[in-house]
């Protein structure tokens, strides 16, 4: 399969169109809106789900087989901020703050567009670990930390300091947030029931995901789409920098992933989720921590540039990155 | 009927401050407080409450005047300058004044 092939089974998933669907309705300002209560039960059986699916999957390889790979998706997201946030201060001309947070975003990452990855690798019937999901739980955290760090300015003598109520707060959410906990409390538990556990819930958690996930993609489109009329307000270099962050992250998430010894499918998710962006967990943490940051700049640029970008064209972008590679 | 007058402090702020709020008023002396979810505009712009995290949250508690404006002091102190919020008691009647 070539690029172009790539690239249009993925346009055409029902997850991207009914994205789409959800762009247009926002754009259109029709009255369509999920409840909020909604909306949490997707993202709550989103991560159970995967989280379970990993566990199994860790069960099934051994802790021996995760661990390397883990702790590199570790490192990399935790990496991503000291390299992004030269480029905001310098390039971009963001102040500290600024800077700071939009590095804490896009080291972090994004649990639906790695759900959106998984869905095109099983369309396109390519392998991958199942137990990457153990990654996408160790790369949310290091990378808020990082990045509020540097929002403080600790390089130019800030102070950062668990006294101060804000980071203490933001601290706690990061590292014990809702997101992580359901991941990796999931995660123990599938590998604690491995198979067998696996065929007992196999009806609730695997059958229905794709509906469960095209419907979330459509409030997802909703919210990004809402968004959109910000783009103006955050400049060209942030534009720029949306598109061209995931790229590069992307390839190094790629090339780091063949390197610890992950599958093409392996490969591609840890690129997916280098390339993303995160915009729950990490705009949380930061607008406690470094409330001097306009979450205008991070949270437009996640959701509205680098979400979208990812979801249509990164993902089988990354994929065939996988590929040449492993060629 | 005997009742007693006390300070009701509302607080209007970005949801991801709830704790924190919550937070002030117990080292404050309050007892206790409630919390709903609420959405707006004011001018720091549109709160759409689409993700929870772009939510409002209303937090009010009823206390004594000297805690109501312990409150209002460390808000205006610790918070009022980085975050979309507002803060505001009012008068109100209670039965019960121990319970405050």
């Amino acid at each position: 399969m070539d690029l172009l092939t790539a690239i249009q089974s993925n346009l055409l998933s029902p997850a991207v169109l009914f994205f789409v669907l959800g762009v247009f309705a926002a754009v259109s300002k029709s009255d369509l809106k999920f409840p909020e209560s909604l909306y949490t039960t997707l993202t709550i059986y989103l991560l159970t789900a995967i989280g379970f699916k990993g566990g199994v999957a860790i069960n099934e390889a051994g802790l021996g087989a995760v661990w390397l790979p883990a702790l590199a998706a570790m490192g990399l997201g935790g990496l991503i901020p000291l390299w992004t946030y030269p480029v905001l201060r310098k390039l971009g001309k963001f102040s500290v703050a600024d800077a700071g947070a939009i590095a804490a975003h896009y080291g972090s990452v994004s649990a639906v567009t790695f759900i959106a990855a998984t869905n095109f690798l099983k369309g396109i019937h390519e392998p991958f670990e199942n137990y990457a999901s153990a990654f996408l739980a160790v790369m949310e955290s290091p990378a808020i930390i990082v990045g509020v760090m540097l929002g403080k300015g600790v390089l130019g003598g800030g102070k950062f300091s668990l006294s101060d109520p804000g980071v203490r707060h933001a601290l706690r959410d990061a590292v014990l947030g809702k997101g992580v906990l359901l991941l990796i409390g999931a995660m123990v538990i599938g590998s604690l029931c491995g198979k067998r556990g696996m065929e007992s819930v196999e009806g609730f958690f695997v059958t229905p995901f794709q509906g469960v996930l095209a419907l979330f993609l459509l409030e997802m489109g909703m919210v990004a789409g809402r968004r959109l009329g910000d783009l103006k307000k955050v400049g060209l270099f942030l534009l720029i920098f949306g598109v061209t962050a995931p790229l590069v992250h992307g390839l190094a998430g790629v090339l780091l992933g063949g390197w610890v010894g992950l599958s093409v499918g392996g490969a591609t998710l840890l690129g997916v989720l280098a390339a993303s962006a995160s915009y729950i967990a990490a705009p949380a943490a930061v607008r406690l921590s470094v409330p001097e940051a306009n979450p205008t700049f991070s949270l437009t640029a996640a959701l509205a540039i680098t979400f979208p970008f990812n979801i249509s064209l990164g993902i089988p972008l990354f994929y065939e990155a996988a590929k040449l590679l492993h060629a | 009927m005997n009742l007693h007058p006390m300070k009701l402090v509302t607080i209007i702020c970005e949801a991801v401050l709830e704790e924190r709020v919550v937070e002030v008023l117990r080292e404050s002396g309050a007892h206790g407080h409630t919390a709903f979810d609420v959405r707006g505009s004011g001018r720091q712009g549109e709160r759409s409450a689409d993700l929870v995290e772009s939510g409002n949250v209303q937090i009010e508690v009823i206390a004594k005047p000297s805690v109501a404006t312990a409150v209002l002091e460390r808000l205006h102190r610790e918070l009022f300058a980085a975050y979309a919020m507002v803060a505001y008691e009012s008068e109100v009647h209670v039965m019960r004044p121990d319970k405050f």
